[in-house]
């Protein structure tokens, strides 16, 4: 974890609407805009009062550490997200962060291929800036089930290297599932690469999948409901198993995550960690755990 | 003008303590709030041996709650004791231990492991989850179990014993006789609600244990009106837990009875719930010209009964 998260009451300082169901909403917090790092998240709800009880995580999309803003991708689907939806500018919302590990960097010999699902874009907008700074052009794969599905597609193009989109109805770029653009890339590139995911559980898991074939280094952002943001609630917990660990343990997304890698996540359907049956495959026959 | 309160022979400098399973260990807060604004702290339910809890999902937002089937997940006594203790003993605050067990062996035997730790003022039994299959709330359930538990704990300590009663029973005031019975110091009133929750479109229960305790703002009548009846019940003092973010909040459980309350759900809602309801129970206390917040204890006028605050136990 970087910076230490601090709670605020926070105004509202700007809203686009993106086209039903999502906006972009800007706050003013200058913690979170001076340390939040990608792949980090805030615990916000919009004003004051009891309803709806809980806080809901997103990721930071992008932050102005000058104007001590930053900025959150919100899809409206229920009473939390909708009233953060709604609000106008001035008005005020309760917010904690950052919060969170973010990606961590690639090492210099790895390509970064980012694959975002939907508005599992949000944490790459801030990543992008981060690799670019350092001089690091990552790709992006970015799919959806249709066009609507891919919100902040035209705010890339111009700072990104690479631009895969996909959609699996073909309505926007190739059709298909943006893990099949993937595999094409790595098909044509046999350089050493590094996975960053976030979106749908189920894209995540292709992606971890396919991190295993092609033997590639995978972290994966992953979005359970969460209750406190803190490691308290204990809501959030996964299920993860390190190459050393004989069985698998909740960990909370919100302090040990939300970003992880991949193999060692226990997915679901599957009994063990990638990490560990690679390192009992390795293991002697006999030798102990 | 005082917030401080006592209870079961602790002093507690105001009477707002952190609820167990909502507060972790404490430590985790540290940075985000000052440990030291609060009352106390009641840690997460800890047995002997570390457990890992429910699958999940396990929570669930419902109007004005939340229900969760967290299932106890903990790393322990003894972790807790060697690596956590020392880090809250840097703050000026009172630390409750929330004890449980699947047997009743064990609860005496993580109250003996306590007993021998510093730092630790009381002792919560945690006879009332409802999200575990052994123990819980098949202590709580059966007034004769919980006599057993608590008497069990009893015999094993002389730190302060405070079971945690549940509200999933027809009369409350029963268990709290029987704890007080049993040699309790003190009662925590209430844990949360056996509830249900179904996703509609999967017509499956949407917390993977199925049930789940429910706490929140949805249950605050409940809970006042619980810890009111059992702190009519018995002479030794109840502390008032369940849906409490607000000062007005508080102040229907120490209107009832309770001599302090816990809060629960409301810090994962807010982190800066104790500021606020600190500094509007001081603002409370002016405005009704009082010199402390003990003068609120047992005010109720409830028609037909005698105000607590009048009986002999509560001068």
């Amino acid at each position: 974890m970087t910076g230490m998260a601090v709670n605020r009451i926070v105004p509202l300082v700007a809203r686009e609407a993106l086209g039903d169901p999502y906006a972009l909403l800007t706050f003013r917090h200058r913690e979170t805009a001076r340390e939040g790092r990608a792949g980090q998240f805030v615990m916000i709800k919009a004003g004051l009062s009891a309803e709806p009880p809980l806080r809901r995580p997103f990721s930071i999309l992008s932050t102005d550490p000058t104007a001590e803003t930053f900025t959150l991708l919100v899809k409206a689907i229920g009473p939390g997200s909708g009233a953060l939806c709604g609000l106008e500018p001035t008005a005020l919302a309760q917010c904690l962060g950052p919060l969170g590990r973010p990606f961590t960097t690639p090492p210099a010999e790895e390509e970064a291929l980012l694959v975002a699902g939907g508005y599992g874009i949000a944490p790459f907008r801030l990543f992008v800036e981060q690799l670019l700074r350092e001089d690091r052009p990552p790709r992006v794969f970015y799919g959806g089930r249709t066009r609507a599905d891919l919100p902040l597609l035209d705010r890339f193009p111009p700072v990104v290297a690479e631009l895969f989109p996909a959609t699996e109805d073909g309505s926007l770029g190739r059709r298909g599932r943006v893990t099949e653009r993937v595999e094409e890339w790595l098909d044509s590139h046999r350089v050493p690469a590094r996975l960053y995911a976030c979106g749908p559980e189920a894209m995540l898991q292709a992606v971890a999948r396919l991190a295993e074939e092609r033997d590639l280094p995978a972290e994966v952002s992953l979005d359970p409901w969460m209750g406190c943001g803190v490691g308290t609630c204990l809501g959030c917990v996964v299920s993860i198993q390190g190459a050393e660990e004989e069985r698998a343990h909740y960990r909370c997304a919100c302090t040990e995550g939300p970003v992880f890698d991949a193999a060692r996540v226990v997915w679901p359907g599957e009994s063990a960690s990638r990490a560990w049956r690679a390192a009992v495959s390795h293991r002697p026959a006999g030798a102990p755990a | 003008m005082s917030l401080a309160v006592e209870v079961a022979g602790i002093r507690f400098k105001n009477p707002l303590i952190a609820a167990s399973g909502t507060f972790g260990y404490g430590v985790e807060y540290e940075g985000i709030l000052d440990l030291s604004l609060l009352g106390g702290i009641v840690s997460k339910g800890l047995y002997m041996e570390p457990r890992e809890g429910c699958p999940t999902p396990r929570i669930a937002e419902t109007p004005s709650g939340l229900l969760n089937a967290i299932g106890l997940q903990g790393i322990g006594i003894r972790a807790f004791v060697r690596d956590v203790l020392p880090r809250l003993a840097r703050h000026d605050t009172v630390l409750l231990v929330n004890i449980c067990g699947d047997t009743v062996e064990e609860y005496a035997e993580v109250a003996r492991v306590c007993e021998e730790a510093t730092g630790i003022a009381g002792l919560e039994v945690n006879i009332s989850c409802p999200n575990v299959e052994k123990g819980g709330l098949a202590f709580g359930g059966d007034p004769r179990m919980t006599y057993e538990v608590v008497a069990a704990v009893r015999r094993a300590t002389r730190l302060p014993v405070i079971p945690k009663l549940s509200p999933n029973v027809a009369d409350i005031a029963v268990f709290a006789r029987a704890a007080e019975e049993a040699g309790a110091d003190a009662l925590s009133c209430i844990n949360t609600l056996v509830g249900l929750a179904i996703d509609v479109e999967t017509r499956r229960p949407r917390l993977a244990f199925g049930t789940g305790g429910l706490s929140g703002p949805a249950i605050r009548p409940i809970a006042v009106r619980m810890a009111w009846q059992a702190a009519r019940a018995v002479r030794i003092p109840v502390m008032g837990i369940g849906g409490i973010s607000s000062a007005s909040d508080a102040l229907e459980f120490l209107i009832a009875g309770c001599r302090a309350v816990q809060i629960g759900t409301a810090n994962f809602v807010d982190v800066g719930v104790y500021e606020r309801i600190l500094a509007d129970l001081g603002a409370y206390l002016e405005r009704h010209r009082l010199s402390g917040i003990n003068e609120v204890v047992g005010t109720l006028e409830y028609p037909g009964l005698p105000r607590l605050c009048d009986s002999e136990v509560y001068r």
